[in-house]
């Protein structure tokens, strides 16, 4: 209780003294339920990494596990800095983010047919990733000052919708269907959250279906494949329905408690495919059952209340549009990747956040939370249009 | 704006953006404006906002409730057990024919047959040239002939293998059709041609077990199991197959039969033919030598002298009888194939197979009772086996003396080689007669039967059956270990009203082993010519006796029967051929 009166007596005096907080004070601020939150989490991928190598630390687990740590480091870095600075270096972030994905294009790594990586040496770096939040940030500050009135003005969406489709079309033509639809979906997200016209979203909608038939023929073989796969995994059990069935299956023989840590005998004996990265949760539902696949839903359930209330509590459009923006985010990882082992949508290349191996999705997931709480502190900072706090 | 601290409760207080645009605004306090402006986006932002909690938890509710479904509700487990290719239930509509050991014999496969509706066929002489490309075994004016006749309806072609049918649905002539209908197939071709018998194209049993079971075979489900053993059959066709070339016969026949139950085990008539095409055959191929053909079956017949005087008492195994001059009567001759000089013991009778020592024997024993013990023996009727091919026995009418002489050593009546082999099965097996059996019977039943002779006289009789094979004229067919017995016939055939000396019947009927016999055989080769390796002789004891002791010494172990290595001087028809000779030896002394 102390505590808490303590909070809210520093969250007054944040108020009373707006943007001037020391780092003692921030660091007082930052929400560390959340930090914990994400701990568990990440402590759950890291157990089934361990699993997924049939008991051994190497090569996923360890691994996860300095990028666990290394994240937790960024978190805290992104969470103390000033929000302006945030608001600031938006469209810089952003550019940066762009940049690598234009330079994927030329210096990139290809992997599992496709080319989606930069060789950083030290890792290996995903930009589409990093364009998750970048471009989230891009918009947020976007759409920061915009009353109603100018939201509504469709001259006032034409930025907005560039900053959006610029990345998402470098991120197609990687190919990665998946990684341009979520990008697509954030930017939808905050379109909305921000206050664009509903039946602007109809309108694009509608655009969108009656392009299907179009943008079909520019699909890859591999990905029409997968939509059609989607739409029936039994007609090629062997093939291309392989992931889904199998994934389905695995899921199925969990039971209710599942068969045990490492028992999963559908995952080690190789018939799940991906396990230690996209199929990761059909891997904890086999050895954990529904128990445990309903528990990692509850923390991820959580871990998205907190980023709708840190959103509802900023007080600047910038903190809420941007809280808003990566809790949708994490949403849809979250969202799309178990749907998808569970077969309610297409196999796309989505990890489950925090849990899949991965050292890009883990950093930049931890930089999102760090982001979030840094909303959190900052929730009462006034920022004006450029970006600088103002005296109110 | 002044600083001040704003409540969390009160949106409207909820300045976000220091500026706005003035201008939109004139001739209003900008404060005022500002302040209703911000405060509908932020109520619009907070609904979203909630808008899009709603979602996620409808999400998240989505999800969940996938997860529980696949988890606990759904049958989506993995395979328990691995599911093996499981053949679909054909529905053929008539039942498999199966071997004892269930090897399937006859079976049903559903094929394609090719009919056509000559008044829509459109060019017949151009389809009937493009049938023939794709069934070359029809010619091409026989498919003409079909193809212009004014019928609506004419069969092509029937039973089609699926490559064919592919063939033809490939050349797309209009005015074809297919009609699926099953067509009975024989894996074993003509190994068992005679037993199982064939059927026609509309399934009907024409011959063998598929016509005298037609009607069954077509309700049932189960398979028919036959007493047939595939193995034992193959045995005894391979080695009348070698016999019949070896000397150069026209034909053959074997049985093989269970002496305790009347089953036939195996049985073969050669030639043979493939039931698969029936009407390749020519007639003589699907005669039935084993169970039509009636034959006169010479000297095998002595065996059934010799017990009937034993039996009744007649004549003792230490009785003589002089064979040393022929018998006539009016104009018939008697006389022996290699005479011996001075009285013959009745097993020397047998042995040496002593026509005019049988005859005399015959002579004591009377026509009346030789018809009557024949008749006993199932000599007088056609075999009751489960085949419409059975053959009538032939027998003089009236039963004079000369064919009573003749008879005991096996001329002037024919019978069939299955009625022989139940005959003989019931001299050896301890005296009792069953009926011959194609038809598998259940294990350890006792199969009734009648009593012909006495257990001492079947006891007797197969110790002159043995003597036969290890001294007599039936050396050939000793098969080591196996204590084979059984007595050699070399019938000349009545070819025009005439005995033909160039053309005869070898046979040997046996048992084995005779210590407690198990199986009874028979093989016959018809019309065999000698060769060098016989010096000529083409009698039962150079011709079927070996094929005899091939097969017994094949089937054997197949058929579990332990081979028994004795001291010859042990055996007790050792000790009885030593008191037959020993007398004889007294006798030539005296």
């Amino acid at each position: 209780m102390a505590q808490r009166q303590r909070i809210f007596f520093v969250d007054r005096l944040a108020a009373l003294r707006n943007n001037e907080m020391s780092l003692r004070e921030k660091i007082w601020q930052i929400n560390w339920s959340l930090i914990v939150l994400a701990t568990l989490i990440s402590g759950i991928g890291i157990a089934m990494l361990y699993s997924a190598a049939n008991g051994n630390i190497d090569p996923w687990a360890s691994r996860q596990l300095m990028r666990f740590g290394a994240g937790i480091l960024i978190l805290l870095m992104v969470a103390v800095i000033d929000i302006r600075i945030w608001f600031r270096y938006a469209y810089a972030i952003y550019f940066v983010a762009l940049a690598l994905l234009v330079a994927v294009e030329f210096l990139g790594v290809s992997g599992m047919g496709a080319q989606r990586w930069i060789d950083l040496k030290v890792i290996q770096l995903q930009p589409s990733e990093v364009m998750k939040v970048a471009l989230v940030l891009a918009l947020a500050r976007c759409f920061h000052g915009m009353a109603l009135e100018d939201i509504s003005r469709p001259t006032s969406l034409v930025l907005p919708i560039a900053i959006t489709l610029a990345p998402a079309a470098l991120v197609l033509k990687q190919p990665d269907l998946g990684t341009a639809m979520m990008l697509l979906m954030v930017a939808a997200a905050v379109f909305f959250c921000a206050g664009v016209r509903l039946w602007k979203f109809a309108v694009v909608g509608i655009a969108a279906l009656g392009s299907i038939p179009i943008a079909w023929q520019f699909l890859r073989e591999y990905q029409k494949q997968r939509v059609l796969t989607f739409l029936n995994p039994e007609n090629d059990p062997l093939g291309a329905g392989y992931h889904t069935l199998q994934s389905k299956i695995a899921l199925g023989s969990g039971g209710l408690f599942g068969k045990g840590f490492m028992q999963g005998s559908q995952s080690h004996l190789n018939f799940l495919p991906e396990k230690q990265t996209d199929f990761i949760f059909t891997m904890l539902a086999e050895e954990f059952g529904m128990i445990g696949g309903l528990i990692l839903l509850v923390l991820y359930a959580i871990l998205l209340t907190y980023g709708i209330a840190i959103a509802l509590r900023a007080r600047n459009q910038f903190g809420s549009v941007l809280a808003m923006g990566l809790t949708c985010n994490v949403f849809f990882y979250v969202f799309i990747n178990i749907a998808m082992v569970m077969g309610l949508v297409p196999v796309v290349g989505v990890p489950l956040p925090l849990v899949s191996y991965g050292g890009t999705a883990m950093l930049t997931l931890m930089a999102t939370i760090g982001l979030l709480i840094s909303v959190y502190i900052h929730r009462d900072v006034r920022i004006s249009r450029r970006g600088l706090g103002i005296e109110v | 704006m002044n600083r001040r601290v704003v409540p969390p409760s009160r949106p409207n207080c909820y300045p976000v953006i220091d500026t706005l645009p003035p201008r939109k605004f004139a001739g209003h306090g900008a404060r005022v404006q500002l302040d209703g402006s911000a405060a509908r986006a932020l109520e619009t932002g907070r609904t979203r906002l909630l808008a899009a909690g709603l979602v996620f938890a409808l999400a998240f509710t989505v999800i969940g409730g996938r997860l529980i479904d696949l988890t606990l509700l759904s049958q989506n487990s993995e395979p328990k057990i691995a599911g093996g290719p499981t053949a679909p239930q054909r529905e053929t509509g008539r039942a498999d024919i199966v071997d004892r050991n269930g090897v399937l014999l006859a079976t049903t496969l559903p094929t394609a047959s090719l009919w056509a509706n000559p008044h829509k066929v459109l060019d017949p002489y151009d389809a009937a040239v493009q049938l023939n490309t794709a069934l070359p075994e029809l010619s091409h004016a026989e498919i003409l002939a079909k193809l212009t006749s004014e019928k609506g309806f004419v069969w092509l072609k029937r039973g089609l293998t699926p490559r064919q049918q592919y063939a033809i649905n490939r050349l797309g002539v209009p005015g074809l059709q297919f009609r699926q209908e099953p067509r009975r197939y024989y894996p074993h071709a003509s190994l068992t041609a005679h037993s199982v018998g064939f059927t026609d194209v509309d399934d009907n049993g024409l011959a063998g077990i598929e016509q005298s079971f037609d009607s069954k075979l077509r309700g049932a489900v189960k398979p028919l199991a036959l007493s047939i053993d595939l193995r034992i059959q193959h045995v005894l066709s391979q080695a009348l197959t070698d016999t019949m070339a070896e000397f150069k016969a026209i034909g053959a026949a074997g049985i093989v039969m269970d002496v305790r139950t009347g089953e036939i085990v195996a049985m073969t008539s050669l030639p043979d033919f493939d039931p698969n095409r029936p009407g390749d055959a020519p007639a003589d191929a699907r005669f039935n030598r084993a169970s039509l053909g009636v034959y006169e079956m010479g000297s095998v017949f002595k065996i059934f002298t010799t017990a009937m005087a034993l039996d009744g008492g007649i004549v003792t195994l230490d009785d003589r009888y002089d064979t040393s001059k022929p018998i006539r009567i009016g104009r018939f001759t008697i006389s022996d194939f290699k005479p011996k000089n001075g009285p013959l013991s009745v097993p020397e009778i047998l042995m040496y197979s002593s026509n005019i020592g049988t005859a005399r024997i015959a002579m004591d024993v009377g026509a009346l009772m030789q018809r009557e013990f024949l008749e006993r023996l199932g000599l007088m009727l056609p075999s009751t086996v489960e085949l419409s091919e059975v053959g009538h026995p032939m027998m003089p009418s009236p039963w004079r003396e000369i064919n009573m002489l003749t008879i005991s050593y096996g001329h002037g009546m024919a019978v069939s080689p299955i009625r022989l082999v139940s005959a003989v099965s019931a001299i050896v097996n301890g005296g009792i007669l069953r009926p011959a059996t194609l038809l598998r019977q259940p294990a350890n039943t006792e199969i009734p039967g009648t009593r012909v002779i006495s257990e001492q006289t079947s006891h007797q009789m197969r110790q002159l059956m043995r003597l036969v094979v290890t001294h007599g004229t039936g050396k050939k067919a000793n098969a080591d270990g196996y204590m084979v017995g059984g007595k050699t016939g070399t019938a000349d055939k009545l070819i025009g009203g005439k005995y033909a000396r160039d053309a005869r019947v070898a046979s040997f009927v046996g048992a084995f082993p005779m210590t407690e016999p198990r199986y009874a055989i028979f093989v016959m080769v018809d019309e065999p010519k000698g060769n060098a390796s016989t010096y000529n002789y083409a009698t039962g004891g150079w011709v079927a006796a070996p094929a005899v002791r091939r097969v017994v010494e094949q089937i054997g172990p197949l058929l579990g029967v332990a081979p028994i290595r004795t001291n010859p001087e042990d055996e007790e028809s050792e000790l009885l051929y030593v008191r037959a000779s020993a007398k004889a030896e007294k006798v030539a002394a005296n």
